[in-house]
């Protein structure tokens, strides 16, 4: 049996606890953006205690002693809420946000990936200050100052503390308090431990005590009073039983342990003694605890650590191939027919399809996240964004267990915290402005999710002051873009999401720099999606998005050219139409267009731009309209294959990039066939270009 | 046969960390991320020996000890409690509920295999 000499390496366990510590931290800022001041929430705040308490305790193990420390004056502030010596105020909820943030640094730093150690200090001075705050001494409502009791503990003791500075303190603490109960152990390795009674805080206690040895050895706990507390502090306290070595208590004796053991292995058949913890002399079974154990509290903060396992995204991309591989492998063996027409092969293959597309759906459903992820990031954002601009902002949220592709989770997050950006900056107004305009002084922004069909759909509106549409159309028109200025609504909302169209009176430096609603259209168009704006002044603005389920599959049409077959993404193809001679012009200096309804689009043909290998002896007869990013243009193609879900593959990591693709597709039959960069290809400058690729 | 040691704590570094330190002396241990999920493994196997946190959701340490208490094969066991608590107050109570010791975390390495080897 080897003996370690110590945790061996220590970096196996950091890996785990930074990863843990990042979840407590989310999880705590989430129930402090949740909780109000005033509220009285025992649950929450036990379960903020937890999980500080956690990141405390391996802290301190693995040398990340900035966290323990800043956890543990966290906790100190936590105990005191919890005891309800003041109701929850707004600072608490600050303090506990900015120690979390100075924990996330610490973390960040220990890994190496922040260069330097966060300041702590504000963190600090928060933290200290609301647990300086006067108490309300909920219950009791005593005028006098109130003393408090600590179990005070200091070890491990690296050296013995000089005998006139132990006196010195103690002393100093009997000035202070009353001291009882003191248990020295003063030897390397040893401890003081100690109850204090006095009229200040845990922090207090603390500053006085680390005058004298360094504060991650000092560990305060206070003291419940009340009858039953003294009670048990008499009938087994500290005083009376002298802890075992280096401040570890053992309230039986190794050898009365192992006695009692091998009698009790004698008589197992015996009624069992309750007495083995011996110093409690037949202590009846406690009080009959609820039967079977129900959890002590409630599923507060349960379901966090049980039913879920961390899952690296490589593994599961490596599973939605695989699958993806399975599907096609199952449509083509479903559409040779060269299995035969037995009755067995053929329940055999309509098992296989039907297990094949139940996998993928649970496979694809692996990377589904519900969309409560996205939000959670946001509110942060909103707490700090409102209190900034003065303004209040009711956040309200519905649909968080709407699920959508991890993949669109990160993405989706800068696109609508521009939105809400906008909402709270320009949308909803000052507090005096909405009393004015009757309104509650408190604003609401609602993100509202919900899954229809294939995709999912983010509404964020506000009940401000909603778009000024003669600003918009007198911008418009600035910029060039002639509109009617008396067009419907409809028409005129979307210009704000034009290339340098802002309504903002004032550029600050959030939004309104004219850049905004363009880029969000743009980042959602890409993911698949579009952006649609609805406004009515006076009464808010409404801004929905819609992106796909996921990027692993899309909707697409299949087009032919030649023997070849190419992708369409669905999302951007707006029609398509049979084209006879005679339709497409040629216009001098132009290239060939074609009309359509009025409007000459350019006419790109896909065989010029990927040339087929079996040349096509006539012309395409179809242009598929296609539209990226408002551009349009006129695709011409021979055949139409269909629609259909493909799988997409990147092209990048499996081949290399090629300009006006954007991936690729394993067809039902074996083949490759390459999905069109749309957004490329609307930009080939021009006729003349296109044709010359 | 190796002595078994179930590690019952919901903070999963300082799980693996005790379990890291027991197993590297020889000890077959087990795991458990709280109370409820350590009653059930204590359920189905005899542990020689147990190692809780006391702060833990569903069920505390505290109450994991007198919890097992009552199974008559759990009444000879020793149950050992290791928080970063360490009020008397709780100790006690942790002791009235039959634990068999307290250790206090942070934890020496060294100490808890001398513990443990005490009371196995």
């Amino acid at each position: 049996m080897t003996k370690p000499s110590a945790l061996g390496d220590g970096n196996a366990y950091r890996e785990i606890f930074f990863e843990e510590t990042q979840d407590h931290l989310s999880n705590v800022e989430a129930i402090l953006l949740r909780l109000q001041p005033g509220e009285v929430a025992l649950d929450d705040l036990n379960a903020i205690f937890r999980a500080v308490h956690s990141i405390k305790g391996s802290a301190a193990m693995l040398g990340c002693a900035d966290m323990a420390a800043m956890a543990h004056l966290q906790e100190s502030l936590l105990d005191l809420l919890r005891k309800e010596e003041r109701p929850l105020e707004r600072g608490d909820i600050d303090a506990m946000l900015k120690a979390g943030d100075t924990v996330q640094a610490q973390a960040l730093r220990h890994r190496g990936i922040l260069e330097q150690a966060p300041d702590s200090e504000p963190a600090e001075i928060l933290l200290q200050r609301q647990l300086d705050r006067p108490r309300t001494d909920a219950k009791g409502g005593g005028k006098g100052p109130v003393t408090r009791r600590f179990a005070v503990r200091l070890a491990p003791l690296a050296e013995p503390i000089a005998d006139a500075e132990l006196e010195m303190m103690l002393t100093g603490l009997g000035e202070m308090g009353k001291v009882s109960a003191a248990d020295i152990e003063n030897r390397p390795g040893g401890y003081v431990a100690f109850q204090v009674e006095l009229e200040g805080t845990a922090l207090d206690l603390q500053s006085v005590l680390s005058l004298l040895v360094a504060p991650e050895l000092v560990a305060i706990e206070k003291i419940e009073d009340g009858p039953s507390n003294a009670a048990s502090q008499a009938a087994g306290g500290a005083a009376r039983k002298p802890p075992a070595d280096n401040g570890d208590e053992f309230f039986v004796d190794p050898e009365e342990f192992r006695r009692r053991r091998q009698t009790f292995a004698k008589d197992r058949a015996a009624p069992a003694t309750a007495a083995l913890v011996a110093s409690t002399p037949a202590a009846p079974s406690p009080a009959p605890a609820p039967a079977a154990g129900p959890p002590a509290e409630p599923a507060a903060l349960a379901p966090l650590e049980t039913g879920y396992i961390r899952v690296a995204t490589e593994k599961i991309d490596l599973l939605v191939n695989l699958v993806g591989e399975l599907v096609i492998t199952e449509a083509m063996l479903s559409r040779s027919g060269q299995l035969g027409s037995g009755a067995m092969a053929q329940r055999g293959l309509a098992d296989l399809a039907r297990h094949t597309r139940n996998l993928q759906e649970s496979v694809l459903a692996i990377r589904m996240l519900p969309i409560s992820n996205v939000f959670s990031r946001l509110t942060r954002q909103v707490h700090e964004l409102s209190a900034r601009l003065g303004k209040q902002v009711d956040l309200k949220f519905a649909g968080e267990a709407t699920e959508l592709d991890r993949g669109l989770v990160e993405k989706i997050s800068d696109p609508l915290m521009h939105l809400i950006r906008n909402a709270i900056d320009h949308g909803l107004e000052t507090p005096r402005e909405r009393e004015a305009a009757g309104k509650p002084a408190a604003g609401t922004l609602r993100l509202r999710a919900s899954q229809r069909g294939g995709k999912v759909f983010i509404e964020v509106s506000d009940d401000g002051r909603g778009l000024n549409r003669a600003s918009i159309l007198a911008q418009a028109a600035r910029r060039g873009i002639s509109v009617a200025s008396d067009a419907p609504d409809a028409l005129v909302w979307p210009l704000i999401f034009e290339a340098g169209l802002s309504t903002a009176q004032q550029v600050t430096d959030l939004s309104g720099r004219g850049v905004g609603m363009d880029v969000v259209r743009r980042n959602i168009q890409a993911l698949g999606g579009t952006v649609e704006l609805f406004s009515t002044p006076g009464w808010g603005t409404t801004v929905t998005v819609s992106v796909p389920l996921t990027l692993a599959i899309i909707d697409a049409m299949i087009v032919g050219i030649g023997g070849d077959s190419y992708v369409l993404p669905l999302a951007s193809v707006a029609e398509s139409l049979g084209i006879a001679d005679g339709h497409l012009h040629a216009l001098p200096d132009q290239g060939e267009t074609l009309r359509v309804r009025g409007d000459y689009l350019p006419v790109l043909h896909l065989a010029r731009i990927f040339p087929p290998r079996v040349p096509p002896t006539q012309p395409g007869g179809i242009a598929v309209i296609v539209e990226s990013d408002g551009a349009y243009a006129a695709l011409i193609v021979d055949a139409l294959l269909g629609q259909q879900q493909v799988v997409v593959k990147s092209l990048e990591a499996n081949f290399r990039k090629v300009p006006g693709l954007s991936g690729a597709t394993v067809m039902a039959d074996g083949t490759v066939a390459f999905i069109l960069d749309v957004s490329h290809i609307v930009r080939l400058p021009g006729r003349r270009a296109a044709v010359a690729i | 046969m190796n002595k078994s040691i179930l590690v019952v704590d919901d903070t999963r570094s300082m799980r693996k960390m005790v379990a890291a330190v027991l197993a590297g002396a020889g000890y077959e241990v087990s795991e458990a991320g709280d109370g409820v999920e350590a009653l059930e493994l204590a359920a189905t196997r005899q542990f020689d020996l147990v190692v809780t946190d006391h702060n833990m959701p569903r069920m505390d340490g505290v109450t994991l000890v007198r919890e097992l208490r009552q199974l008559p094969a759990y009444d000879a066991v020793a149950l050992i409690v290791l928080s970063t608590e360490v009020d008397p107050v709780l100790k006690q109570k942790g002791r009235d509920a039959g634990a068999t010791g307290w250790m206090a975390k942070p934890f020496d390495p060294e100490r808890m295999l001398d513990i443990v080897a005490k009371f196995i």
